[in-house]
């Protein structure tokens, strides 16, 4: 088979030697000998391997802004050093709270958006749905123990997520606008179902589920745990899957993937589900910890995990993003977020720094989509 | 089974396809064969039906009326599972591959190894594609199967997509205006690979408005106009003339063209 191909570049009689990508006829044989072989040019050492991988990690954003969250928790952990009191970083306290409680829960929820945005879907509607899971959860875990209620969190994440997603794709609509509208309706929704008073979890939080979902073990809390464990499963999923191949190709080019018979919208029923789950489940975590759910009150999270995704080097166009820079854009924010209120910086300085964040990832993913194009 | 049908004739045969939007008739009763091994252009100008035909023919989408035969064998719903069954693939235009996916995973997309899990071979997936790389087509500039497809030329994507098809035995491939994006070199290069389809067994159907090019390459040739077929000829009986006068002027200017009066 080889013998019938060779580049132009070889041919003894051809003079276009500087063409790049060529596809020839058959050719004398005995010049097969000179094309150089792809196969003859993997890398083969140890170090040679790794460049390899970081180049193909970099091609998907999350190496850039993993080295600027280890340059960030390096400041700040020597400005704490220099300045415990003034400026107490490191203190186990602010660990456990910040790296355990908040940024496990925008991590999950960035993993769900992330995923869902490399499907070429978004979902405004986050924090509605938020209030209405945590509602069902704790109502239904009132009712019938917290047991039913887990099933009854994750599974109205996911029921929302579908009905959102299913009219995304029969309607055609733009997400944005159907699930910005579906996040009114979910808002309205929990308020109809539990009223404007919050939502109490009592009776039904015993020990076993705050040692499950909001238990302080010194240097880490369960919620760590829990986003290693969602971002370990989420990864095998996405980057090791045959359902996460189809839905970076489905996300890359929804025709390509057409024309080798992947469904397109099942592929995107799929991921609205995925990220239903990672909402429901956040919600349970939140609802744990805090005890209570005011409908209405969790809005602020919808854009923050767009924000994540995108800090992480999720393609806002679908097809590019990865799990690892999920959680990493959540740890970036919280952090930097964490470490404005030690600096005892006045409140809409942590609005402006995580609006500027944003705005510069957005603008530093664009020029990465230029550079691979 | 009808005894009259010779099965080794023909790959593919649509008999009477007529396709409708609303009262748009787009196609009308549209009748023609595949060979074995033959390379058929399928011409005519934006607006003839091109399009469509092409989307019937690998399943994306349905006709309104019409037979589909394959092998001899009538074939009743025709949808995208049916015809990946078949074997055949179509390389649309600018939209064959994945840009933001690396070369291996385009090359396995949909078609990935897997454990029973479900979980990708991701290191022989990258093994086989590299293998596919070095025999199927020799392509230059390409360093390594773990490139992404966006930092490509349309060249190199085209036959990235069409050593995909040739690796997964697909025995008919429809190439959608594949010379369109690539340079003089590269549509060489491209037309070339065809020749060397027909060799391996591979019949294919090459949608071009570029008359040269069909003509250098084809074995017989399928004009469309309005949704009708007006010509329907082989290599040896036609003229890059005659296929302009088809394609520009419709079945008048056939007559035209074969009664020698001038335009």
């Amino acid at each position: 088979m080889t013998s019938h191909y060779m580049k132009v570049k070889d041919m003894p009689d051809s003079n276009l030697g500087e063409e790049r990508h060529v596809m020839t006829a058959p050719a004398p044989t005995e010049a097969v000998a000179k094309v150089r072989r792809l196969s003859d040019n993997q890398p083969t050492t140890f170090t040679a391997r790794i460049k390899d991988n970081l180049q193909y990690i970099r091609g998907r954003g999350s190496l850039e802004i993993s080295v600027i969250l280890i340059l960030v928790i390096l400041g700040f952990a020597i400005a704490s050093l220099a300045n415990p009191s003034g400026f107490p970083f490191l203190s186990p306290n602010n660990l456990s709270g910040v790296i355990s409680q908040n940024i496990p829960v925008l991590a999950i929820l960035g993993i769900g958006t992330g995923i869902l945005m490399i499907a070429g879907e978004f979902d405004l509607s986050l924090g509605a749905a938020i209030g209405f899971t945590a509602i069902a959860f704790i109502r239904i875990s009132e009712a019938f123990g917290w047991g039913w209620g887990l099933i009854a969190g994750v599974g109205s994440g996911i029921v929302i997520a579908l009905i959102n997603g299913l009219i995304v794709i029969i309607t055609k609509i733009p997400s944005f606008i159907a699930t910005l509208g579906m996040g009114f309706f979910w808002t309205g929704a929990s308020i109809f179902v539990n009223g404007t008073s919050p939502a109490l979890l009592r009776k039904s939080k015993d020990d076993v589920l705050v040692a499950l979902f909001a238990g302080d073990y010194g240097l880490f809390r369960s919620q760590f745990v829990w986003m290693i464990i969602v971002g370990i499963l989420a990864w095998f999923f996405l980057h090791r899957h045959k359902l996460g191949n189809h839905i970076f190709a489905v996300g890359g080019n929804a025709n390509a993937a057409k024309a080798i018979s992947i469904n397109p919208n099942k592929v995107k029923l799929m991921s609205f589900a995925i990220f239903g789950a990672c909402v429901g489940f956040a919600a349970i975590l939140i609802s744990v910890r805090t005890s209570a759910m005011q409908p209405g009150s969790t809005a602020d999270y919808t854009l923050i995990a767009v924000a994540a995704a995108v800090v992480g080097g999720t393609s806002l166009l679908g097809g590019r993003g990865a799990i690892i820079g999920m959680i990493v854009g959540a740890a970036l924010i919280r952090i930097i977020e964490n470490g404005l209120i030690l600096a005892k910086a006045p409140g809409f300085y942590i609005q402006l720094f995580v609006g500027l964040i944003i705005v510069v990832a957005a603008i530093f993913n664009k020029l990465m989509e230029g550079k691979a194009s | 089974m009808t005894t009259a049908t010779k099965t080794d004739d023909y790959l593919l045969r649509v008999e009477g396809i007529t396709k409708k939007y609303g009262a748009n008739t787009v196609l009308d009763k549209v009748s023609f064969d595949i060979g074995k091994s033959e390379v058929v252009g399928l011409l005519g100008d934006n607006g003839a039906g091109k399009s469509t035909l092409v989307k019937i023919m690998s399943g994306v989408v349905p006709m309104t009326s019409g037979k589909y035969s394959w092998d001899g064998k009538l074939q009743e719903h025709v949808n995208r599972e049916v015809t990946e069954e078949l074997g055949i693939e179509t390389i649309f235009q600018d939209s064959a591959l994945v840009p933001q996916m690396s070369i291996s995973r385009n090359i396995f997309m949909g078609r990935e190894i897997t454990n029973r899990f479900g979980l990708m071979k991701v290191k022989k997936m990258d093994e086989i594609a590299t293998r596919i790389l070095d025999t199927v087509v020799t392509i230059e500039g390409i360093k390594s199967s773990k490139q992404l497809v966006a930092s490509l030329s349309g060249g190199q994507a085209q036959a990235v997509a069409i050593a995909r098809a040739v690796h997964f035995k697909r025995s008919l491939l429809i190439l959608d205006e594949p010379t369109s994006a690539l340079a003089v070199r590269a549509t060489e290069a491209l037309l070339n690979y065809l020749r060397q389809l027909k060799s391996e067994g591979v019949s294919s159907v090459l949608v071009t408005h570029n008359l040269h090019h069909a003509f250098e390459v084809c074995d017989r040739h399928i004009v469309m106009n309005h949704g009708e077929k007006i010509l329907d000829v082989r290599r040896e009986d036609t003229s890059v003339e005659e296929l302009t006068a088809a394609v520009v002027e419709g079945a008048e200017g056939v007559r035209r063209f074969r009664e020698g009066r001038p335009l």
